[in-house]
């Protein structure tokens, strides 16, 4: 199930690639983000939860490249870096060795769809949600609710905010779990390091 | 004998032929269904040393056969999904259909992760285990690790009921979890480059080798097949499952026994008025050959109780050797002219048709001694239809050729006289041995180039589109090949899960090494009991300690209320298989536990994806009650050794002819008579080595036959030789009349739709022709010799 919601939230991320979206914002907007195939920034994740009295608060640095995949790599409250290639799910140590994850096929899957949208999927995501967009292409918000009830019934929004780039994403579940991510100085990622392209040129 | 006890004779074998015939037709017509068999896997040969293994075969050929599984793909997502509903809504309405499934009930995302909530603590992944037990392990990081996943934690389980996230890693292991169909729109969906493919499935109601099963399933996918082009002419239906090999393999056969019936039937039918110049002759041999055809008929039926595909083709090849025996009668009676009289002529051909018919029964019963279910039947129908239409030759025809014929078209006679004078000429005296010498000089280069094939898809013929559209299927939907698997025994139930979980800890090794697309087995989805214990002590160092165990939930952010609520929910209780299989989630799983019994218990694994022998056999390696079952693999095998027995057979049965020659005509002489079958074989095979022929069972099966018509005509021809002294060349137009006559019907088998029947056809072809064509050298060195100018 955890699988089905990541793929739902991959594919809303779809509209990353490719300006083909009814509304005229959307269609800017899709746009503007298409321009930027591998883009790091630094992430503040703030997580909510009816078991939890205390937010789930975790920072760190977030590269993604096109066709490639991504490289989560949380700061604090502890240091972990997670490689999303294609299908697997990997822990890269200081090495740059990959370990591979088991049980997490679900953020890999993330990945891989995200991948696939980025190269011009963006159907994928209007077939699962409904997508309203607000504001001006400068300062924008896109909220995708699920379309499909069985789905609806688990996840509640995904609403993703921003101006030239992708500036934060705000998941909600039916459970009353908010997970919100910031991103901060997002820009061009240019030359990876070794480590970085070690990782992400995994198969 | 006199001419009454002729007639009575006659009339009595007539009495007998319409008895059969009735019994027969009963057995055909009047049980229901025709009692035709086109499961393939009937035909073949039992395999396995384990019975069990057999069982295992059988019940997944089943499970998976006895259902359609279609796809309905678009570039247009709302098309694929309404032609899909559309095609659900149409076969549901046909009641040869037990159940279709298209749209999924509705169902809740948390009845999956339901049935496993209570047993949480018995429940841990390989890699949870491993890392859980590791002597540093840092739980309150675990934790931390846990709650900032990146997008998500949980889905179906909360945060409070598995804070660890050890049920969310085991539950996303499960093959449900992993297929790639989702549910969507009420749907079974995968989605691939802009493809939107739609699962639906049918359960027949009843099997998929039934005729009439077969015909209504298929009139009703037509019907809606054709509904959907019409409304969605951009929807595409891909479909797979046994009951459309089953069809394809019956139209293939039946297409076969038509065309090699109706034209081997034509093509003999005007050989023969060529030769006789009367209809007569043709009525009595096709009447000889209709006894042998109804007896082959009801002795297979009596015995088998129903009759392979393979084995109908194969009869109506058979025609043209049966039809030998009246042909060898009805020269003699051409021969004598005037002097004919019904009673002698059958004494005259009597001892060269009883060499030849027990030359052929020899080795008809020498194949029927193969353990294959489909060479038995063949071998059944072989003899009862050779001793049939024999013995209709004997008993019958004397009655119906009392008077006297017309010879032999002459300008034929002459014509077979001038080529048996040219063949034989070249190979008289010494130089014969030398010919014999060149022969297998030239013949060597092509001995040199055989190889040999022994994949039972020879004896499968599988259309192309078929086979394309089932290996799309199975990438679109994971389904496995069902014909390659594991069975695990054990003494009990809880050892069988032990023993499967030592073969999914190296299956899951090559899954992650990519050389596996995954695989199905119980036992990671209910562990064995040692397995759960082990797991609930990992559990236990941390439930052993709740004070510190709730300062590190706590510490991490959980609420009081949850911490009490995950404290009071241990220990919880250990899955147990029985229970397991009751829920409705293990429905589709159910198959895999074959159940216990006095000897102990048994399951299957299942490999997804093509992974080659080697690795899959690799896997199992060593492991104590973990065998490969690999049908079509061992079938193979078990060809290569048939392939091996049949070349050593045929050696044999030559050295075996050998004495009986030389007993009957002498030891100078023996090497003659010898030298058309042997020399033919021979040659055949340095034919098939030149045109890169893989050499297969079913060519060697051909060889015997070779060897068994070859020898018959040398027989007929020396034996008859001298009857027809003063017609030379009488006697080898007969026995080319009997070659052309099984070229005709033999040879169209090579343009047969089976590859084994190919094989087959075409080495009787070759076979025949060379040994037609070597036979004049048997007598090359005796008389008549008239008209031979030298």
């Amino acid at each position: 199930m955890r699988r089905l919601i990541l793929v739902l939230l991959a594919c809303l991320l779809a509209p990353f690639a490719q300006a083909q979206g009814s509304a005229p914002l959307l269609h800017q907007v899709l746009d503007e983000l298409g321009q930027h195939p591998a883009v790091r920034a630094d992430f503040i994740q703030t997580r909510t939860a009816p078991a939890l009295d205390q937010p789930q608060v975790s920072t760190g640095h977030l590269l993604f490249v096109l066709g490639r995949g991504m490289l989560w790599q949380t700061v604090t409250p502890f240091a972990q870096t997670l490689a999303l290639t294609g299908t697997r799910t990997a822990r890269v140590d200081a090495d740059g060795r990959l370990h591979a994850m088991h049980g997490d096929r679900g953020v890999s899957q993330v990945s891989q769809m995200l991948q696939g949208m980025l190269g011009g999927k963006v159907d994928a995501a209007l077939r699962q949600f409904d997508v309203v967009a607000s504001g001006t292409s400068a300062d924008w918000v896109l909220r995708f609710t699920p379309k499909q009830a069985r789905v609806a019934r688990v996840l509640t929004s995904i609403t993703l905010i921003g101006d030239r780039y992708l500036q934060g994403i705000t998941i909600d579940m039916q459970d009353g779990t908010r997970t919100q991510i910031r991103f901060a100085s997002t820009r061009a990622a240019g030359a990876l390091s070794t480590l970085e392209s070690g990782a992400l040129s995994a198969p | 004998m006199s001419t009454p006890g002729i007639k009575l004779r006659a009339g009595a074998f007539a009495l007998t032929t319409l008895l059969v015939a009735a019994v027969g037709a009963w057995l055909l017509f009047g049980r229901g269904p025709l009692p035709i068999q086109t499961d393939l896997l009937a035909m073949l040969p039992a395999t396995e040393q384990n019975p069990l293994a057999e069982a295992a075969v059988a019940r997944l050929a089943h499970a998976n056969g006895d259902r359609m599984v279609l796809v309905v793909a678009s570039a247009d997502d709302a098309h694929a999904k309404a032609a899909a509903r559309a095609l659900g809504r149409a076969l549901a309405a046909h009641k040869v259909f037990a159940s279709v499934a298209a749209e999924l009930p509705p169902f809740d995302l948390a009845q999956l992760s339901a049935p496993y909530l209570a047993h949480r603590h018995w429940l841990l992944t390989a890699s949870d285990r491993t890392a859980l037990s590791q002597p540093g392990f840092d739980l309150a990081q675990a934790l931390a690790q846990r709650l900032n996943e990146p997008f998500l934690t949980g889905v179906g389980v909360t945060l409070a009921e598995d804070p660890f996230g050890t049920l969310q890693h085991f539950l996303a292991a499960q093959p449900w979890n992993r297929s790639p169909l989702m549910p969507e729109d009420d749907l079974l969906v995968a989605h691939a480059g802009d493809q939107t493919q739609v699962l639906v499935t049918a359960m027949l109601a009843g099997s998929a080798y039934a005729n009439d099963v077969q015909r209504r399933a298929l009139s009703a996918l037509a019907d809606a097949e054709a509904q959907l082009r019409a409304h969605w002419p951009d929807v595409r239906l891909l479909r797979t499952g046994a009951v459309f090999y089953a069809a394809a393999a019956r139209a293939g056969a039946e297409h076969d026994v038509h065309m090699v019936g109706w034209i081997s039937t034509a093509g003999i039918a005007l050989l023969l008025l060529a030769v006789f110049r009367t209809v007569g002759p043709l009525a009595l041999t096709f009447l000889s050959t209709v006894v042998g055809v109804v007896a082959a008929t009801t002795v297979t039926l009596l015995v088998f109780g129903q009759v392979f595909l393979l084995t109908l083709v194969f009869g109506a090849a058979l025609l043209g050797e049966a039809v030998d025996y009246s042909i060898q009668y009805l020269t003699a009676r051409a021969n004598a002219g005037t002097r004919w009289q019904a009673g002698t002529g059958i004494r005259q051909v009597r001892s060269a048709l009883l060499l030849a018919l027990v030359t052929s029964l020899l080795g008809y019963a020498l194949l029927g001694l193969v353990p294959f279910p489909a060479l038995r039947q063949m071998a059944v129908f072989a003899l009862a239809g050779m001793s049939a239409a024999c013995a209709s030759v004997f008993w019958l025809l004397p009655a119906l050729l009392a008077h006297p014929a017309k010879p032999m078209t002459p300008l034929l006679v002459r014509g077979a006289h001038s080529l048996q004078q040219t063949l034989a000429r070249p190979a008289r005296g010494w130089r014969g041995a030398v010919l014999a010498v060149i022969v297998l000089a030239l013949a060597i280069p092509g001995w040199l180039r055989l190889k040999h094939d022994d994949d039972v898809h020879n004896l499968i013929a599988q259309p192309a589109s078929l086979t394309a559209q089932e290996v799309r299927i199975r990438a679109i939907t994971g389904l496995g090949n069902a014909s390659q698997f594991y069975l695990v025994q054990g003494a009990d139930e809880d050892a069988t899960l032990r023993h499967e979980q030592v073969l999914e800890t190296r299956l899951q090794q090559l899954v992650d090494d990519d050389q596996l697309d995954g695989f199905l087995g119980l036992a990671s989805m209910v562990p064995a009991m040692s397995q759960q214990t082990q797991n609930h002590a990992v559990f236990a160092r941390w439930f052993d300690h709740p004070d510190s165990l709730r300062k590190t939930l706590a510490d991490a952010g959980f609420r009081a209320a949850a911490i009490d609520a995950w404290l009071a929910s241990w220990p919880g209780t250990p899955l147990t298989l029985d229970a397991w299989l009751r829920t409705p989630l293990a429905t589709p799983f159910r198959q895999l536990w074959m159940g216990c019994n006095q000897h102990g218990c048994a399951s299957l694994v299942l490999p997804q994806g093509a992974a080659g022998e080697r690795v899959l056999a690799s896997a199992a390696a060593g492991l104590s009650g973990v065998t490969l079952v690999d049908k079509p693999a061992s079938v193979s095998a078990l060809f290569g050794r048939y392939r091996g027995y049949a070349s050593l057979w045929l050696i044999a049965a030559m050295l075996a002819i050998v004495p009986v020659f030389g007993w009957r005509y002498g030891w100078r002489h023996m090497p003659r008579v010898m030298a058309p079958p042997a020399l033919g074989i021979a040659l055949t095979l340095a034919t098939l080595g030149y045109f890169g022929q893989p050499l297969t069972l079913f060519h060697w099966m051909a060889l015997m036959l070779v060897l068994g018509v070859g020898a018959n005509y040398a027989v007929f021809l020396f034996e008859g030789e001298p009857h027809t002294v003063d017609r030379p060349g009488a006697m080898y137009a007969s026995v080319l009349l009997s070659a052309l006559t099984a070229l005709l019907s033999f040879g169209l088998l090579s343009l047969s739709s089976l590859p084994a029947l190919r094989d087959f056809g075409l080495t009787l072809l070759l076979g025949i022709g060379f040994t037609a064509l070597l036979v004049p050298v048997s007598r090359a060195n005796l008389g008549p010799c008239h008209g031979d100018p030298a």
